[in-house]
């Protein structure tokens, strides 16, 4: 009998425990099996309170500040492919092969940088879109518009992005050679990988229809020199047309936008919007705090937000222990920095550190923590494109020559360009295009000087002179691109 | 009133066998080492009559006076059967071994072997126990047919590549799931540089045994995570009886199994500037003499060393009848052949059981164990293939023709942080090895609790129920710190890193298991049950950089800046419910059937639960009359049996998988926000359907026992990460969805026997090998390949439709151009192309052989070509065991052909650039004529040999034969044992990876430099070499 009491009393507990579990997994299971991240957010919310909102505007620059791109890599490798910069560490990682022009589809540079330019035009469409449905959340239309002008602004730059190197230059058969995909739909699921390339001109025109569009969506400053020089206003917008229609040989469209930007006669300042001049000092606007009205678009980075292990400008071209020094400046006659017109009195030229025998440009200075800005567009470059347009437009005339004065004798003082130094408009712009050199030196247009001209890549060291006919004029389409987009042509 | 009538009969039965009567006694031991075993049982053959072994391994039975035989058998040990002569002492010496009547784990329960349908492969604790390994899977190569198990290289406590049946998934983890106890645990490397194979916090000397799970029948009781096979580790218990102590220990010395013939600094001088002057350059490099004598660095010789270990083992068990109890200790303190590898483990376990009266038992185990790893950067662990400091490389590359110190005693190091050049025009090195040795530090720290509580209730007869309430808290601490002085800390002035990573984990478990019979034929035992599990995890830490004052070394000195690193949290939560039935008729018929429903977080809303089965049966012919007349004394015991089912795997999955994400970040000073992940609301589990057909045998009285298993393994809804056009901008370029399928065929056949048993000299050997073919059958978005990268740099693996997982994908080339010495590719349209790494301006490094045309560029995308498999087609091991008196001899030997190796090492051996290259290229083209398959070396050339992307000269056969274990041991005669008190004494001396025959190049052919990478297996890419053990051991018990 005992033994039954406690046989029963046994079981009792025994089933105490069973129904006691089944209990418990029926209060919690639910919760545990539909678990909620606590680090991200859910798509359904990203759009949920203004400043979610603008935390997504402040997303779409992150992506373009990638070290793959704007935070530093889209400078190295056009200015890399060109003849101003020595390799020093054979490093495939570190544009060992854009420098040496032996890319091919599956590089790592050809295909990190077009993904990411490509993450950042899917965010944009995906915001765009987004707002659109969501502008009640911001109870402000106004605010709603300028955050879609951002957004296409960005994506404007991104399509020009893939242009400059992915594409032949609009000069070679006026943009009917192939472009690249056009995305203008947020993809957030499976399916529609297939999309042919657009010609160049479809591109381009693309790219102006989102810059227009930005140009008059923008606001036209925002409250700090910081925000003036990280996002982008009405005048970044101008700024950056006069880039494409350059690009795209349009000299008129060019003086359309300068003027916009810069007066007919010195001072050259920008009239409305961002103030932006040129700073009497060229070092102030590569020292901290990066802000000045002479950068009109830059990537800002502070220590938390770095342009990562082998991104930033600084680790390129500052040797150690500031950098990696993976590029030394190219020290024969065929380099900028001891071309003969480069005065040792230029403020520009004494931007270099040397050690032992080698050179190295000292624009980006910080480091190792690579804090310095990334130059994205400068005033600067913005009176070179004035100066440029108007020349193949109307010939030398002053005006041209004033604003390449601005530039030059901001930093060389010693040299006053006269229209007798000009024996005919070649003579000017051969004189301009080397002073882009010594001007944007390590600002990421060397080579995209001479495609959007179709002027041969220079050689140097051992490395062979790229001539506008050859394959390795432009950078192949990525392996990845072309295995899944069944559309999509490779570059031959 | 039944239980009366069989205590009549009963009586009855003992009456009548009193009537003539011997007595018989004796002591059953264990032939090796000599140990009373407890519990034996000891039948009188043709009778009733029978006992067991008492504490001190004696018995004493009565026969009837006309027995002739005693049988003797005990779990885990070949059962004996003892001719009676005319005296009544027998004293029995039993050999452990595979026993088809033993025990064995399974889900959620033990089986007899003999009623086992489903494929299960059992490995004694005791088989791994002494290998000088730092974790247990690591010692299971070889060990059962099917199982798959190679280390990736010679850097202490990489995880294994572990492959049941080979691959099972695609994009989720094929690596089986591990039940230690019951409870299911972590798998995987916690570590950094450092390795840090978490299993190592399982002491193998705790091990009792290994079941390894291989088909449906038997996997699919664990369900959703069965689909790459189980592993079910059995701790040690206590047994009742006096203290037992024993203690094992061993010490090693481990080096590098092979390493690479490369040219010394006079020779390396002489090619490079020949190369130099093939592309038109003047010489760059020159030998240089330093106090007298000319530099000529051999960089192996700062990377290798011989490593010593030591390991030691004790352990107490014992028990009075209510309570037993096992206690162990462990220590471990490893060298690697790398310089400054270490592993260090100290560990504890702690087994209890205790009877509550006659219906309850309750019981823990508790194991606490942490661990220590440190490691320079190897460069061989996946991931880190290309690293410039990686040690793999290192000595490959760097020219040796500099110092790694200057006269004055200084590091030779360069200030753009390469080495220092001396005299030569040219970079020669990525990294000097000797600071980043000397001055950095990768350390990786595990601190693990496994630990379960469990209760058994009998509540009936047959039917009892158990609740187990298990947990796993895994801590690991990794920290890293990288000197500002050179290497990869130079960039950021030093670089100090800590993370933390905690996962905890909960596992509750109720089971209800009912047996009876029918008839005394129909024997039936259900099991129902429930099982919960879920997993938190939480990892935190920081970068800090730019050092303060170069005397800091850690963390917690002073640096200027500070990063997060590592920061994540996640949770899951599978809750089970499942149920089985074994039916057997007389043991002739038997049957399993396994149904179970699991629901997991990590899927979709509405796909998050899964019902998984499987079924299988057996007959045992052998059972039968017919049989039993005709074949029964050659054969005695053959089954047919078969399986199948579904199973599932989840194995790997992101606990967020399914969901569409935004993630943050920062832009400047302002925080951001952005789309991270495209989610699926359609995710759920992976399913395998698993066919096994096969049949088990014991010839000659089990002297000869064998198995030959068909199998089959259909995966469908394979969780692939379905390529995106990168120009969707979809995060990764990829969405995960249910697409892929594939399928796993093969036949493993397994013999165990003795060959030789006589009185003081037996042999005994265990065969195994498996044929395995793998084929991709479908993937996602119109089938679409999956290229696997290398360390996200060189792609040599594709995954395509009708071919097997990982194939290579290279350019095929044919040697070298007998006129150019350029070499030969062949492009997609069958021509041959020759590549000139120097040309004039504007003339096309490409052109056909012959005519000189200019070519389009050979690429992989458009030229590739598969090479396959890169899985073995056959592997296996034949393990054989000598006894001669007290003397034992094992060898074990391992074979694994049919696949291919990718050889990227040897691309870099033959690199153009500055790097130093193998002996083989001195036999390179010079003159028109010459033929061989080294190409004319122009400086800087990375194409022509492999290094710009892969090319079928680098494609290797994989066969190999390892004489993988050599042991000799020896076991002290019991005369001398007892005279110090001590029950027995074995010492032992190991050679472990002792010979290896191949035709394969490289260093090893199992090296697998992506790891348990599903989708880029068989590359060997700048790996450290395999390392080669000798150790000699002690056990000794009390």
């Amino acid at each position: 009998m005992k033994n039954s009491i406690q046989f029963i009393q046994k079981t009792g507990i025994a089933l105490a425990f069973i129904g006691g579990t089944f209990i418990f997994s029926g209060c919690n299971s639910e919760e545990f099996l539909n678990p909620v991240p606590i680090t991200s957010i859910s798509d359904a919310s990203a759009f949920a309170t203004p400043a979610r909102i603008l935390n997504q505007v402040n997303g779409l620059y992150n992506n373009i500040q990638s070290g793959q791109v704007y935070g530093g890599r889209f400078q190295v490798y056009h200015d890399i492919r060109g003849e101003e910069f020595l390799n020093e560490t054979t490093n495939g990682v570190t544009g060992f092969q854009t420098w040496n022009h032996t890319l091919v589809a599956s590089a790592n540079e050809v295909n990190n940088l077009w993904n990411q330019v490509y993450f950042t035009i899917n965010n944009c469409n995906l915001f765009i879109e987004g707002i659109e449905a969501n502008k009640a959340i911001l109870g402000n239309d106004a605010l709603a518009n300028n955050y879609i002008a951002e957004a296409r602004f960005i994506r404007g730059l991104c399509y020009y992005t893939l242009l400059t190197l992915y594409s032949r230059p609009f000069a070679d058969g006026n943009g009917s050679k192939l472009g690249v995909p056009l995305r203008l739909k947020g993809e957030k699921s499976d399916g529609g990988n297939d999309l042919a390339r657009a010609t160049v001109a479809e591109t381009y025109a693309k790219v102006l229809e989102d810059l227009n569009f930005a140009e008059t969506n923008l606001p036209a400053n925002y409250s700090s020199a910081l925000l003036n020089t990280t996002r982008a206003h009405k005048n970044t917008a101008i700024a950056l047309k006069t880039r494409v229609y350059l690009s795209m040989q349009r000299y008129a469209d060019v003086i359309t936008e300068t003027n916009k930007l810069v007066p007919t006669a010195a001072p050259f300042k920008a009239a409305s919007g961002v103030a932006h001049e040129l700073q009497a000092d060229i070092t102030k606007t590569f020292a901290a705090p990066h802000t000045t009205t002479e950068s009109i678009f830059s990537m800002p980075f502070t220590d938390v937000d770095l342009p990562g292990t082998q991104n930033g400008l600084g680790s390129y071209y500052n040797p150690g222990p500031r950098g990696i020094g993976d590029f030394s400046l190219n020290l024969t006659a065929a380099g900028i920095i001891n071309n003969a017109a480069f005065n040792a009195a230029d403020a520009r030229k004494k931007m270099v550190t040397v050690v032992g025998t080698k050179t190295y440009l000292n624009k980006f200075a910080l480091g190792p923590q690579h804090l310095d800005y990334a130059p994205v567009i400068r005033y600067a470059e913005i009176l070179l494109n004035a100066a440029e347009a108007i020349a193949r437009t109307s010939g030398v005339n002053d005006r041209a020559i004033a604003l390449l004065n601005a530039v030059r004798k901001r930093s060389d003082a010693s040299k006053t360009f006269a229209a007798a130094d000009f024996a005919d408009t070649n003579a000017f712009i051969s004189a301009l295009l080397l002073e882009r050199r010594m001007e944007l030196l390590g600002e990421g247009f060397r080579s995209l000087d001479c495609t959007r001209l179709l002027l041969p890549i220079p050689g140097k060291a051992n490395v062979a002179t790229i001539l506008p006919t050859q394959p390795d004029y432009i950078w192949p389409i990525p392996q990845g691109e072309l295995i899944a987009n069944k559309l999509c042509l490779p570059n031959n | 009133m039944k239980k009366l009538l069989l205590m009549l009969m009963l009586l009855l039965g003992s009456l009548a066998t009193m009537l003539a009567q011997r007595t018989i006694t004796g002591k059953v031991v264990d032939q090796s080492s000599k140990e009373a075993l407890i519990g034996a049982s000891v039948f009188v053959k043709g009778t009733s009559a029978g006992t067991v072994t008492d504490v001190d391994g004696t018995y004493s039975v009565s026969a009837p006076a006309n027995a002739t035989t005693l049988v003797i058998s005990y779990t885990g040990y070949t059962s004996l059967e003892v001719e009676l002569g005319t005296s009544n002492v027998v004293d029995v010496e039993l050999e452990a071994g595979v026993n088809i009547n033993e025990v064995v784990v399974v889900g959620y329960g033990t089986q007899q072997r003999r009623d086992i349908t489903g494929t299960i492969s059992s490995i004694k604790g005791s088989d791994l126990a002494a290998s000088p390994v730092q974790s247990f899977d690591q010692a299971l190569q070889g060990r059962a047919a099917g199982v798959n198990v190679s280390l990736p290289n010679g850097v202490l406590n990489n995880p294994p590549v572990f492959r049941i049946r080979g691959i099972n998934s695609i994009n989720l983890s094929s690596f089986p799931l591990i039940v230690l106890d019951g409870v299911p645990t972590f798998t995987g490397d916690g570590g950094n540089n450092a390795a840090n194979n978490v299993l190592s916090n399982i002491n193998p000397n705790d091990i009792e045994s290994i079941e390894i799970l291989k088909d449906a029948a038997a996997a699919a009781i664990y369900g959703s995570r069965a689909s790459a096979g189980v592993v079910l580790i059995t701790t040690k218990r206590g047994k009742e009886g006096k203290t037992k102590i024993s203690y094992d220990g061993w010490a090693g010395w481990t080096s590098a199994a092979r390493r690479f013939d490369l040219l010394n600094a006079e020779e390396y001088v002489g090619y490079k500037n020949e190369a130099a002057r093939n592309a038109n350059l003047p010489d760059q490099f020159f030998l240089e003499t330093i106090n007298g004598k000319t530099v000529d660095t051999d960089w192996y010789d700062y990377i290798l060393q011989t490593g010593l270990s030591h390991n030691h083992g004790l352990s107490f068990s014992g028990g009075s009848s209510g309570t037993t109890y096992f206690l162990s200790l462990g220590y471990s303190n490893q060298e690697g052949m790398i310089v400054s590898n270490t592993f260090e483990r100290l560990s504890g376990r702690l087994s209890l059981d205790h009877k509550l009266g006659k219906k309850v038992k309750i019981g823990t185990n508790m194991g606490y164990t942490t661990n220590f790893n440190a490691a320079p950067s190897t460069g061989s662990l996946p991931g880190q293939s290309f690293g410039t400091s990686g040690l793999g490389r290192i000595p490959l590359i760097t020219a040796p023709n500099i110092p790694a110190y200057n006269a004055d005693g200084s590091y030779n190091i360069a200030s753009n942080n390469q080495p220092g050049r001396y005299r030569n025009l040219q970079q020669v090195g990525f990294v000097n090895p000797v600071p980043i040795i000397d001055l950095n530090s990768f350390t990786s720290e595990a601190k693990q609790l496994q630990a379960a509580v469990f209760v058994d209730v009998n509540i009936l007869k047959g039917l009892t129920y158990r609740t187990q309430y298990g947990v796993d808290q895994l801590s690991l601490e990794n920290i890293s710190f990288q000197t500002p002085v050179h290497g990869d800390g130079f960039g950021t002035n030093g670089a100090a890193t800590n993370i933390v990573n905690s996962l905890d984990r909960w596992n509750w478990q109720h089971l209800l298991t009912y047996d009876f019979s029918l008839a005394e034929k129909h024997n039936f035992s259900f099991l129902v049950g429930n099982e919960q599990q879920r997993t938190t995890s939480s990892s935190w830490g920081a970068s800090r950089t730019v050092i303060g004052d170069p005397f800091f070394t850690t963390y917690q000195g002073n640096f200027t800046t500070i990063v997060p690193a590592g920061n994540g949290q996640g949770e899951n939560y599978l809750l089970s419910y499942f149920g089985r039935l074994n039916y057997d008729f007389k043991k002739i018929f038997l049957m399993t059937a396994n149904l179970r429903q699991d629901e997991y977080s990590a899927f979709a809303p509405g796909k998050k639960a899964g019902i998984f089965w499987g079924a299988s049966a057996g007959l045992t012919l052998s059972e039968l009359d017919f049989w039993k007349n005709s074949l029964g004394n050659a054969i005695n015991f053959f089954r047919i049996r078969g399986s199948y089912g579904e199973v599932g795997n989840n194995n790997g999955i992101g606990d967020f998988a399914s969901l569409s994400i935004y993630g943050s970040g920062l832009y400047g000073a302002n925080p951001t926000t952005g789309f991270a992940q495209a989610g699926n609301t359609n995710l759920s589990w992976e399913t395998s359907r698993k066919t096994d057909i096969g049949i088990n045998f014991g010839l000659l009285e089990d002297r000869l026992t064998g198995e030959i298993t068909y199998f089959q393994n259909d995966i469908d809804g394979l969780i692939l990460n379905s390529p995106q056009a990168p120009s969707k901008g979809i995060p990764g370029n990829s969405i995960q969805t249910n697409i892929g399928s594939m399928r796993n065929t093969g036949w493993e056949f397994g013999l165990t026997g003795t060959i030789l048993k006589k009185a003081k000299f037996s042999w005994t050997s265990n065969f195994n090998i498996a044929f395995m073919q793998n084929e991709v059958t479908a993937l996602a978005a119109g089938n679409t390949d999956i290229f696997t990268a290398t360390a996200g740099l060189e792609t040599a693996n594709i995954t395509r439709v009708g071919q097997s997982i990982g194939s290579l994908y290279v350019v095929p080339t044919d040697g070298v151009d007998p006129a150019t010495g350029r070499r030969v590719f062949i492009n997609a349209k069958g021509e041959r192309i020759l590549y000139s790494h120097v040309v004039p301006s504007g003339q096309s490094r490409w052109t056909v052989q012959g005519t000189g045309a200019t070519a389009p560029a050979v690429t992989v995308a458009a030229d590739g070509k598969i090479f396959g498999p890169v899985l073995p087609t056959f592997f296996g091991a034949w393990d054989n065991t000598f006894r001669f008196h007290g003397i034992d001899l094992n060898v074990q030997v391992q074979y694994s052909g049919g696949n291919y190796v990718y050889n990227g090492t040897k691309a870099g051996l033959r690199d153009q650039r500055f790097w130093n290259n193998q002996v083989e290229v001195l036999t390179r083209w010079q003159k028109d004529g010459d033929v061989t398959n080294i190409p004319r070396p122009v400086l800087g050339d990375n194409v022509s040999n492999g290094s710009a992307f892969p090319i079928s000269e680098n494609v290797e056969k994989g066969d190999f034969m390892r004489i993988r274990n050599i042991t000799l041991g020896y076991t002290l005669p019991k005369s001398l044992t007892s005279k110090i008190n001590v029950s027995n004494v074995r010492v032992y001396g190991t050679a472990n990876n002792a010979f290896l025959f191949t035709q394969y190049t490289g260093t090893d052919p199992e090296v697998s430099t992506n790891g348990n990478s599903n989708g880029a297996p068989g590359v060997d890419r700048n790996s450290v070499p395999m390392a080669r053990t000798i150790s000699v051991g002690l056990n000794v018990g009390f």
